[in-house]
């Protein structure tokens, strides 16, 4: 808050500056491959924000990141509540800087958070968020192009939120080639994996039919380890398809043919899915995608309409946030939300634990205790509405510093976001 | 008519024809008319089409390009924003922007080729990527264009009348040396160009036109506005403005910094 107004020159990576006279930056949330993302506080709304800096200085070759541009020009035209929203845009010191609401966690960490319970009906609130926002990008003829947990965020209202459009084309012009190379390998549909590279909006739904699957037990789907491997994975849990199942198939420039494995039941795959779930699940992992679910029809299936019904976003469970240190205006913008609240001793524990721990610091009910004392079953998911700041220690207080960096669990985890998960690369 | 045209940002940026035709203050100051200032701006659609034969673009790209050049001059002044350089840099990003990306230093080197005698169209690549900022916040970063083509195929398949569609087609690209596609939706100028061709090449539309049920008297003064340029100016297709029409014009901008 010192420095406000003072735009000018200085050390580019201090916090607190006022970038473009509205922006007080904060911490660095990560680095990405085409730059740096910040925390700032927007001083017109007073809102967190996600800064995302472009960077164009290093080769003075190619001017604006393509990917960048992608996603401004597509963000741009999609307003929906289940997609991100490009707040702002603003070069500054010869970089493009890309401003977007601040989102607190995503569907990865909370998919991977086993101390979080879902519902079936929290369940089906995420599948319905992601859904829309789909439906909504395929009605403005977006394909997004890279659906997986990470690039569905999470925001503190519990919305979820498609994000990272730096994939997404726009679609619908007939003849028109794509890349097949598109999705990290596990969420890659059938049809991209024999080549094709002139596909519609089913290849998203796929995605987020594997999606779906991960919601309901927890870990990724289909977890092939080549494109190859990939193919004989989603075969071996749905069967190899049969050319009345998918008559096109054997035209793509890549088909080879796999040997024939019936289908195992999807119910023996999913025991604790209910009968709806797994019939919209059959119906957006179909193989020919002229005859998969569109995102609109999926939204109709009775899925939704039969009970539970979808829990409200607000009432969604959510893994532990990150601390707010750095961050002088914790108190009014983070009472709303926070995890449970533990008696005291342990409070601290877990504070403590955050900073130095390897794992993915989402400690909702906390438990790094080998001795096993899980509280997860005799706390519901729905006490973390408790109105209480996160980081207890700095607002406090009671911890002397400020946390000095982020943490290398923190960081990787963002580096994924920022697409350059090595893991997930694209072959390119 | 892939994509929503109705809820884009390109419908909602849609501007009176009196705002279009306004002259910057600062160009007003430096005595550019009215007239002057359309001349530039098709001069310079011209500059971005001959730039764009060279570096081998598709038509959409060209189309985007003139799009947001003309776009820029609704909002910022030709003295601030030299033509020449904005010109070259609108190609350069509607090439990214539409996924055919032209690298800048191949842009740079056909400017040469073009313009080699002339020191005022000559810039380096870091003019044009410094521009380029430029040219997005004078955008306001809203980059999806619509343009007639597409509903132009679609509307002769269905009159009936594909064998008019390269007469046009090329109509439609005309219709960029104006600022039509910054005033109506691409549909409106396809079914102008429809309507001019089949008045010229004598078929019968009428039934048809009446059965779409558009507000005829907007595709009559579109096609009213195409014929009166056509008639206005009558350019030589190949060359663009002849030299000596354009250069005392173009003198009264600044030098290049």
């Amino acid at each position: 808050m010192a420095s406000a107004g003072n735009s000018g020159s200085g050390d580019d990576d201090s916090g607190g500056k006022l970038l473009a006279d509205r922006y007080q930056k904060g911490e660095v949330l990560g680095e990405g491959t085409y730059g740096v993302v910040f925390k700032a506080i927007d001083t017109k709304t007073g809102n967190t924000v996600a800064v995302k800096r472009i960077r164009i200085g290093k080769d003075k070759k190619e001017g604006v990141n393509f990917t960048a541009l992608r996603e401004i020009k597509l963000l741009k035209e999609l307003k929906d509540p289940n997609i991100i929203e490009l707040i702002d845009c603003f070069p500054y010191k010869e970089n493009l800087h890309l401003v977007f609401e601040f989102m607190e966690t995503d569907l990865e960490a909370l998919i991977k958070d086993k101390n979080i319970i879902l519902s079936p009906a929290d369940t089906k609130s995420y599948v319905q968020m992601m859904l829309k926002g789909l439906a909504f990008c395929h009605k403005k003829w977006v394909l997004h192009r890279d659906m997986k947990p990470n690039n569905l965020l999470i925001g503190a209202d519990g919305q979820l939120k498609l994000a990272d459009f730096g994939l997404a084309r726009m679609f619908g012009s007939p003849g028109r080639n794509f890349t097949h190379q598109v999705f990290a390998r596990w969420y890659r549909a059938p049809e991209l994996l024999f080549g094709s590279k002139q596909y519609g909006s089913g290849v998203d739904i796929w995605a987020a039919g594997c999606i779906f699957a991960e919601l309901l037990t927890r870990r990724a789907f289909l977890q092939g380890s080549s494109d190859i491997d990939q193919l004989g994975k989603i075969f071996a849990a749905l069967g190899t398809p049969k050319s009345s199942q998918w008559p096109d198939m054997a035209y793509l420039p890549d088909y080879v043919e796999y040997q024939y494995v019936a289908a195992p039941p999807l119910r023996t795959l999913f025991p604790m899915a209910s009968d709806d779930a797994l019939d919209l699940l059959s119906k957006m992992l179909t193989y020919d995608p002229k005859a998969r679910i569109s995102a609109q029809q999926a939204l109709e299936h009775r899925y939704f309409s039969s009970l539970p019904a979808p829990t409200r976003p607000s009432q969604l469970p959510r893994p532990r946030r990150k601390g707010d240190q750095g961050n002088n205006k914790i108190p009014d913008l983070n009472l709303q939300d926070g995890p449970v609240v533990l008696s005291p001793p342990r409070k601290f524990r877990r504070v403590t634990a955050h900073e130095g721990m390897e794992g993915m610091h989402r400690a909702d009910k906390v438990d790094e205790h080998p001795s096993g004392m899980r509280h997860t079953d005799d706390m519901p998911s729905q006490s973390s509405r408790i109105p209480m700041s996160v980081d207890v220690g700095a607002v406090f207080g009671t911890r002397p510093a400020p946390r000095p960096t982020l943490n290398s669990a923190d960081k990787s985890r963002l580096k994924r976001k920022l697409d350059m998960d090595p893991e997930f690369g694209y072959a390119e | 008519m892939a994509a929503n045209f109705w809820t884009s940002s390109h419908c909602k940026q849609l501007l009176d024809p009196d705002d279009v035709d306004l002259v910057p203050a600062a160009d007003r100051e430096r005595g550019i008319t009215p007239e002057e200032f359309r001349l530039i701006k098709i001069h310079m659609s011209f500059h971005i089409w001959r730039l764009a034969q060279q570096v081998k673009v598709r038509q959409r790209v060209i189309a985007t390009a003139v799009t947001y050049f003309r776009r820029v001059y609704t909002r910022k002044s030709m003295s601030d924003y030299d033509p020449r350089l904005v010109a070259p840099t609108c190609l350069y990003l509607a090439s990214k922007v539409e996924e055919s990306t032209v690298q800048a230093r191949l842009l740079v080197f056909y400017i040469k080729k073009m313009c080699g005698s002339d020191d005022k169209y000559r810039f380096e690549i870091k003019d044009i990527l410094e521009m380029e900022m430029k040219l997005l916040e004078a955008l306001d970063y809203y980059l999806v264009v619509f343009h007639p083509y597409r509903p132009l195929l679609q509307l002769l398949q269905d009159a009936g009348i594909t064998d008019l569609t390269q007469f046009a087609w090329g109509l439609v690209n005309d219709t960029y040396k104006m600022d039509l596609i910054l005033i109506y939706p691409p549909y409106m100028i396809a079914l102008a160009c429809i309507y001019i061709a089949s008045v010229l090449k004598d078929k019968d539309t009428t039934a048809w036109f009446e059965e779409l049920r558009v507000d005829m008297n907007i595709v009559k003064n579109i096609s009213m506005e195409i014929l009166d340029f056509y008639d206005t100016y009558k350019i030589d297709p190949q060359r663009g403005i002849p030299e000596d029409k354009i250069s005392s014009v173009m003198n009264k901008l600044p030098a290049k910094a």
